[in-house]
């Protein structure tokens, strides 16, 4: 069969018949075109969920570090609501020596810390805010493993402060 | 109030993604098929109650559930634009003994699954005692045999 024949017969099997049932090809194309456009789409959202799109992949792991470098913060920038997230915090003092530190934001009031380890020596709430005292080892670091989990469905803001000298911000946003 | 919202996105969402997979993809249930269904099933009750398993929740999603998709039959019932939406049309597939390729290549459709499908309706063994095969709006494949 020619090419030509082939598009012919193709054109054909585009006319709508009215016996047996009464057909519209013309809707009938738009579903089928909603069918492979649709699967497209899925496929583009499979791809960007194995990238972290929703969370747990490298889109969704950020960092960042504070103006003088002493608080560095690994967080999650997209997550989902009702999973639990890791946060680690990571402030440089000096050695041997307790270092307060600040959580504040949308993200302490929505969320709740289901686990904090190290366990601080001491913590007190000041406003909003909460306020940590961790312990330092040899080199002056004190580290701080938090998980978070939100119903919050949206945008949270999280600040972290070690001192009046160094803080960070950060954001989290939560699909439903 | 959230279970209700949840259920009613649920619904809306399974309802376009089931729409993408065609009317053909699960209309004869295979064994994995099945278990497919059963996963999405699964997949399904674990966001639609959260961490609420009290009687209440279950009910308000149930009723959600049921409140939109008999309002939805309803209006099918009173728009025949909104139901020719939703549900399509049924479409031929087999002319006189003739496969239309074209059309059975958009719907997924092999020519061994109509002349399954002949087989187990009508008894039909080959193409030329077809009439007409139409693929139905439930993804079933009627077939009409010449006589």
């Amino acid at each position: 069969m020619s090419a030509l024949e082939e598009m012919a017969m193709a054109n054909d099997e585009l006319v709508s018949r009215s016996l047996p049932v009464q057909e519209h090809m013309a809707m009938q194309q738009r579903v089928w075109r909603f069918e492979r456009v649709g699967w497209y789409l899925l496929v583009v959202i499979v791809l960007l969920g194995l990238a972290g799109l929703f969370g747990n992949g490298p889109l969704s792991n950020a960092q960042t570090t504070s103006a003088d470098g002493r608080l560095h913060v690994e967080y999650q920038r997209l997550s989902r609501s009702g999973t639990t997230d890791n946060l680690r915090i990571t402030v440089r003092g000096s050695a041997r020596k307790p270092i307060m530190l600040e959580l504040d934001g949308s993200l302490l009031s929505k969320a709740s810390i289901e686990t904090i380890q190290p366990e601080p020596q001491a913590s007190l709430s000041q406003g909003k805010a909460i306020l940590l005292e961790l312990g330092t080892s040899d080199d002056g670091v004190a580290t701080l493993y938090l998980t978070l989990r939100s119903e919050y469905v949206g945008t949270l803001e999280g600040v972290v402060r070690a001192g009046p000298s160094s803080a960070v911000h950060f954001s989290t946003f939560l699909f439903p | 109030m959230d279970s209700i919202l949840r259920a009613a996105g649920m619904y809306i969402a399974l309802m376009l993604l089931f729409r993408i997979a065609g009317r053909r993809s699960l209309a004869d249930l295979t064994t994995f098929d099945f278990v497919l269904l059963l996963i999405i099933g699964e997949a399904t009750q674990q966001a639609l109650l959260g961490d609420d398993f009290s009687f209440t929740n279950a009910m308000l999603v149930i009723a959600t559930l049921i409140v939109l998709d008999v309002g939805l039959s309803l209006a099918k019932l009173n728009s025949k634009p909104l139901a020719r939406l939703l549900d399509g049309r049924a479409t031929l597939v087999v002319e006189h003994g003739r496969f239309l390729h074209h059309r059975m290549r958009r719907a997924r459709l092999a020519e061994d699954d109509i002349l399954e499908s002949a087989r187990d309706s009508q008894g039909v063994e080959k193409i030329e005692q077809i009439k007409f095969a139409i693929v139905e709006r439930n993804g079933k494949i009627s077939i009409i045999p010449a006589e």
